[in-house]
């Protein structure tokens, strides 16, 4: 773990994309190696997205019919039935003409559910990383680095080590089947974030902290008005990496959080999953619900794409 | 074995812990009224709108209660039973399968159900015989108030019999044995069609390029331990049985040679190309699906699915006996489900009224005219047959064979986690060829430690 | 927002020609001051990372079901543990999959950087090769599990389509790991790809340039000058993915379930299945202490041979 913790001093790489490259100084001449770079360059693109059309095209799909098309590219014998199942707008009897089972997904709950989840961890996360990321990066005191290398021992734990123990934890203090009980082993701290912040802050100019002592700002003061605007744009980084990552996380609400009223889209999907009729799965009502599922998080991508592509390019570069 | 108990020990304490951490629950107050929201699980999708109907008419019945139903595929069933248990989630009212009840009752996560039959006026002469008493616990009470029976036959595709020059009356009269198949693996090989068109029983038949199996397969579903649509009928017709005693029994016979020979056979199908490969059949595709898409000429399967095969446009199916074993007898297992409340429960008033309103007549009468299941009343039962004739399907095999006797109890056992656990995987091994049915007799070994310290 | 401006100083107490009364002033002040800092993820590392290691370490040793206190039984679990022929199928299992998996992501990944970096800036397909990243696990996993099926799946029906024979990708031993590890891939390719292509930016262009000049071919510069510049980077790409790999448990969740028989039992499936659904959770621990021990031993080992800590740019 040395080498992490010797890491080289942050380069900035949003500076990359933003300041004008040189450009090349003729057009690039068109070769038969650039065309198959580009090819290459399209095959995976295409295969990147093919899982996602063929969610669409399944979705409206009947899925009592999808056996006697399989290879058709467009919906085969179209409907919004599977729509309709997921979203509980059918009954039963419907679903089950349908092939679907008389499951259905909660949407706007699991929705919320989600959305408090990601949120509040995020938040709570970059903060306290962020404040404690200050004290080791910024502040003198006695034990600081004790307590980081304890820190970033952390990051060799795998998972699954602390998980039984976490949930044994959470059990006693009878928060199974509460937002708490999902959310509390991330909120505090990850060593990740600890780690990653503190190797920005390190690297914040010390003049313009120094001329805020003078000023007479205390810590509290300098950590808000000075290392968090100067380091915004880890933290950006850090808050959009920590939604992402809590957003898609399976396996410990699946563990804490399968009861209705906090279970998150992902634990949806996987109890949607196991509520397969008799037949064999409800494969257009599944591609439905995935991606209804995954419809939230595609949006922020929408809205946020830049912002998102540069937070994981910049996440590398530490 | 050590482990088994323990976590059995955790079962039976789980259900204060519920208590305790869920403060403010419905409590046990006797006098109130019938009022409230329960969970119910099953599993078959096919039986939703049935039950539904009954919760329905149920809370019309009892203002103020609420039954919200939850379905899980059944091969996810118990161990999302068990995931909920220790995620303190449970339903309070479940779908109960024989084989499963004995553990959960011995641990105290069921509540015992005696008072229900007392207060419902219940007499279980009225009901199918041999099916209220499977649901008796080791310590005589009752932890599920039937609702259902089933037992299996032979589902057949009658294109494909008439194509082969057969009829549904050349069915009635198979024998199987477990060295030649008998005259039920002739049926099976003569309907089985590769790509070129060449029969099963011809020469140069493709087994590697089947276009029709002459026999379906049906994946995990206890395909191990209890075989119950796919090797039940060849095993028990050959004079097996699955333990030393039933209910209850502490030995199993899975080292038999009659399992082992009846496994081997029914695996050499594979080989043969008369019945698919594991593999393939443990796809995405269920055997149902298979069936409607032509790929099968027979199936054997149980009496809750027989619906569902006659759904399939372009498919014409019937139902036909299972074959005679080197006994000379044909034996199918007869089971059948109950309804069961958790101790977890926090309101087991409703629940246990619940329960008691599922297995008596208003809603098995429900039940049976969604013709998908026999209920486990006699009365509705017959209403079941005739909503089934009235929808084009004749389901006398089915009563015939109770009729007759020619059935056998479902397993009924502790541990039968543990069984599938060992089973399961044992038996999956052998039929993709991974391992030879000999190997069993290690399954076997395990199985019987389970009990060994009992 | 603009980018910070880089100071290599180490942290230091930062008044300037303070007196010393006043200088052991600020320090105290400065000391209460971080530890307060540091004071909620202080209590969060506590709770959840070392408090549970501890206990983790003792359950390890225990005869453990959750609900009744662990009794210590000593070695017991690790020694069922070295003859548990199924906790060394998972550790199996879960290696040829991190083998499979990995070599393929950074080959691909690399590639793709690579060629983004010759060909494109464009966001848009930055964009939309890191969208599988986007979406969950399970989700990934379930679109996989129907594009693979053997009967209603596309894959199978182009196989069928060019007169091959069918596979069963889900129900045959041999094709249940590299399907599983080849959805991770498709997850993951495009975020490792963006990683590694950060690194290429930040690789001057001028040494290309005088690579150009001295007549190498894309394949030469890519061999002598992309790679070794590129080393620590990559070294630290393989930490974080080879980790993260080993963390595989959603996408068997909701596909296979350790099957067919035991060829996607991975260890944390195997955990899991142990300590949720059989209430072994000593057993449970003592398997992921031993995966731990693995994971540090193998960490380090991977450390030393890629040297990651020396980048060849100086």
């Amino acid at each position: 773990m040395t080498t992490i913790i010797n890491a080289p001093a942050v380069t900035a790489p949003q500076e990359l994309d933003r300041a004008p490259r040189p450009r090349r100084r003729t057009t690039p001449k068109f070769t038969l190696g650039r065309a198959m770079a580009w090819v290459a360059l399209g095959a995976v693109m295409l295969i990147t997205l093919i899982p996602f059309y063929w969610m669409l095209r399944t979705s409206f799909s009947t899925s009592t019919s999808l056996g006697s098309d399989p290879g058709s590219l467009l919906p085969v014998d179209f409907t919004f039935g599977a729509y309709e199942r997921v979203l509980g707008l059918a009954t039963p009897a419907e679903a089950l003409a349908e092939g679907g089972s008389g499951a259905s997904i909660n949407f706007w709950v699991y929705l919320r559910n989600s959305l408090i989840v990601a949120t509040v961890t995020t938040i709570g996360q970059v903060l306290f990383c962020s404040m404690a990321a200050y004290a080791f990066a910024r502040l003198q005191w006695r034990g600081r680095d004790l307590v980081f290398s304890a820190f970033i021992a952390a990051l060799m734990v795998p998972p699954i080590f602390t998980t039984i123990p976490n949930f044994v934890t959470i059990r006693e203090l009878g928060l199974l089947n509460t937002y708490a009980g999902i959310i509390l082993p991330t909120l505090l701290m990850t060593p990740f974030a600890i780690f990653f912040l503190r190797q920005f802050f390190l690297g914040i100019s010390r003049e313009v902290e120094e001329a805020a002592i003078i000023d007479g700002a205390g810590t509290l003061r300098r950590f808000f008005q000075v290392i968090l605007p100067l380091g915004s744009a880890p933290i950006v980084t850090l808050a959009i990496l920590t939604y992402i990552t809590s957003w898609n996380e399976y396996f410990w609400p699946q563990l804490v959080g399968r009861e209705e009223e906090v279970r998150v889209l992902t634990v949806a999907l996987g109890v949607f999953r196991s509520q397969t009729p008799q037949g064999g799965p409800d494969w257009a009502g599944l591609m439905a619900a995935t991606l209804i599922a995954a419809l939230p998080i595609l949006v922020m991508f929408i809205f946020l794409g830049r912002r998102v592509i540069n937070s994981i390019g910049y996440s590398g570069v530490k | 074995m050590k482990k088994t108990t323990r976590a059995l020990a955790l079962l039976a304490a789980m259900p204060l812990l519920a208590l305790t951490a869920c403060s403010g629950g419905g409590g046990g107050d006797a006098d109130a009224a019938a009022a409230g929201s329960i969970t119910y699980w099953l599993w078959d999708s096919n039986q939703q709108p049935a039950y539904q109907q009954c919760a329905t008419d149920f809370e019309a019945a009892n203002p103020g209660a609420s039954i919200k139903i939850e379905q899980y595929g059944y091969d996810d069933y118990f161990q999302t039973l068990t995931t909920s248990l220790v995620g303190g989630n449970a339903p309070d009212v479940i779908t109960n399968h024989p084989s499963f009840f004995p553990q959960l009752a011995s641990t105290g996560q069921l509540l015992a159900l005696d008072d229900v039959v007392e207060s419902e006026g219940i007499n279980f002469d009225d009901y199918q015989a041999g099916i209220p008493e499977l649901w008796v616990g080791e310590d005589g009470d009752r932890y599920g108030m039937p609702k259902d029976w089933d037992t299996v036959a032979t589902i057949y595709n009658a294109a494909y019999l008439t194509e082969g020059g057969l009829t549904p009356e050349s069915l009635v009269n198979l024998d199987w044995n477990p060295e030649d198949g008998g005259t039920w693996e002739d049926t099976i090989a003569h309907l089985s069609i590769d790509k070129n068109g060449v029969r099963g029983d011809e020469a140069g038949y493709d087994p590697q390029n089947v276009e029709v199996y002459g026999l379906g397969l049906k994946s995990k579903s206890g395909i191990g331990a209890f075989g119950q649509t796919q090797w039940s009928m060849y095993a028990l017709s050959a004079g097996w049985e699955y333990s030393d005693k039933n209910p209850f029994g502490t030995e199993f016979n899975y080292a038999d040679d009659e399992y082992i020979d009846t496994i081997a056979w029914w695996r050499s199908l594979i080989e043969k190309g008369y019945m698919p490969s594991y593999q393939a059949a443990s796809s995405g595709v269920g055997i149902k699906d298979a069936f409607g898409a032509g790929s099968y000429a027979l199936v054997t399967d149980g009496s809750w699915n027989a619906r569902s095969y006659y759904g399939f446009e372009g498919i014409d199916a019937g139902i036909a006996p299972l074959p005679t074993g080197p006994t000379g007898e044909r034996v199918g297992v007869l089971n059948g489900l109950a309804d069961s409340v958790l101790a977890s429960s926090e309101n087991p008033e409703l629940s246990k009224k619940w329960v008691g309103y599922m297995s008596t007549e208003a809603c098995q009468n429900v039940v049976a005219d969604a013709a998908v299941v026999f209920p486990a009343l006699n009365s509705s039962s017959e209403r079941a047959r005739e909503a089934f004739t009235a929808a084009g399907i004749d389901v006398s095999v089915y009563f015939d064979a109770v009729a007759a006797g020619s059935v056998e109890l479902a397993p009924i056992a502790n541990h039968w986690v543990d069984v599938l656990a060992i089973m399961e995987p044992a038996v999956e091994s052998v039929l993709i060829f991974e391992a030879e049915p000999e190997s069993l007799k290690e399954a076997a070994t395990d199985v019987n430690k389970l009990f060994a310290n009992d | 927002m603009t980018a910070p401006a880089i100071d290599r100083r180490p942290a230091r107490s930062s008044a300037r020609t303070p007196t010393k009364k006043n200088l052991f002033g600020l320090k105290r002040r400065e000391a209460i001051a971080a530890w307060l800092f540091v004071a909620p993820a202080l209590v969060g590392f506590i709770a959840f990372y070392l408090w549970p290691a501890i206990s983790g370490l003792y359950y390890s040793f225990t005869d453990f079901d959750l609900l009744t206190a662990p009794e210590f039984i000593g070695v017991a679990n690790y020694t069922r543990l070295l003859s548990d022929p199924l906790f060394w199928n998972a550790l199996g299992t879960t290696s040829w999959y991190v083998l499979i998996n990995i070599g393929l992501q950074t080959v691909l990944a690399l590639g793709i950087a690579v060629l983004m970096q010759r060909l494109t800036q464009s966001m848009v397909v930055r964009g939309v090769v890191m969208l599988p990243y986007l979406i969950a696990n399970v989700i990934a996993a379930l679109v996989w599990f129907y594009m693979f099926d053997f009967q209603f799946g596309i894959i199978n029906e182009i196989i069928a389509g060019i007169g091959l024979d069918r596979v069963a990708f889900f129900g045959e031993s041999e094709w249940a790991i590299p399907t599983v590890a080849f959805i991770n891939v498709w997850r993951h390719m495009g975020y490792t790809a963006l990683l590694i292509f950060a690194g290429l930016q930040a690789i001057p262009k001028d040494v290309y340039e005088a690579g150009a000049i001295d007549g190498g071919s894309e394949l030469r510069m890519f061999r002598s000058i992309t790679l070794p510049l590129l080393r620590p980077v990559l070294a630290m790409v393989l930490v974080v993915t080879v980790t993260g790999s080993f963390q595989i448990f959603d996408t068997i969740a909701v596909t296979t379930q350790g099957g067919p028989v035991n060829a996607t039992r991975v260890i944390n499936y195997y955990i899991f299945d142990m300590a949720f659904n059989r209430f072994d959770f000593g057993y449970g621990s003592a398997m992921a202490l031993a995966l731990f021990v693995l994971l540090a031993v193998f960490t380090f080992v991977q450390l030393r041979l890629t040297r990651a800590n020396k980048s060849d740019l100086g």
